[in-house]
């Protein structure tokens, strides 16, 4: 939810961009789409359709996160020339860095899982449970890189809370950049400005 | 009913290649993030 917004508010700036400079908006040119198309597989039937994910053992589950976050790193490699891929790239990197030495999943504490669920709810789950569609609740001294897990959380009183890591901003980020650059290197768009008031 | 289906033909042939090509990068790039980000609202569990 907190992505899509990343990628919606960057095409609302890269539209209002492309206007201010008089020129048309395209969408970035991304080489080799379909590896996302590729990685997305795993995901879909392993986390997020009700119909299997109850069927698929953790361990297959959570090799499936691995191999479809790898996917996406070789996406990002064929698409480095585009600016804002390298902030996608690092926070994929560290969210892959963090769930690979985690046992496969996202970790997040109780603490952090008590914002999001009543206290019921949190209750029938043990230490080690999978939570929601990618994460595990694990205790802060068993978790490996715990400043990459899911801890961050917007202020109490927030409408929308939701648990998200420092890999997560900068995927955000970089969607956000990407989209309002149209993946153009930031120089050229300058030039281009610079050209166009003489 | 004749009309009808005369302007559905109008309209998909005004959708070209590029058309495609634009939402097939746009798809790629939502799922792309949906996959690559693990924010967690919760939504999934009982409330």
């Amino acid at each position: 939810m907190i992505l899509l917004v990343a990628i919606l508010s960057g095409l609302a700036a890269g539209l209002c961009l492309a206007r201010l400079q008089k020129r048309p908006w395209t969408i970035p040119p991304l080489r080799k789409p379909w590896l996302v198309i590729i990685a997305f597989l795993p995901q879909f039937f392993y986390m997020y359709l009700p119909a299997t994910r109850t069927r698929v053992p953790d361990n297959l589950a959570a090799a499936g996160l691995i191999i479809s976050l790898v996917l996406l790193l070789i996406f990002c490699w064929f698409n480095l020339r585009l600016s804002g891929v390298w902030l996608l790239a690092l926070g994929l990197a560290f969210n892959l860095l963090v769930i690979a030495a985690n046992g496969g999943f996202m970790p997040i504490s109780r603490q952090t899982a008590s914002r999001l669920v009543p206290p019921e709810t949190l209750a029938t789950l043990g230490n080690g449970d999978r939570f929601g569609y990618k994460d595990i609740l694990l205790l802060p001294e068993q978790t490996r890189l715990n400043w990459l897990s899911d801890h961050l959380l917007p202020p109490e009183g927030f409408p929308y809370q939701v648990a998200f890591s420092p890999g997560d901003m900068f995927i955000a980020a970089g969607a956000f950049w990407l989209m309002a650059t149209q993946g153009k290197p930031m120089e050229a768009g300058k030039n281009k400005i610079a050209k166009d008031t003489g | 009913m004749k009309t009808q289906i005369a302007k559905l033909f109008l309209f998909t042939q005004k959708i070209n290649s590029q058309h495609i090509q634009i939402a097939f990068a746009l798809l790629a790039l939502v799922l792309f993030v949906v996959c690559a980000g693990a924010p967690e609202d919760g939504g999934l569990l009982p409330h």
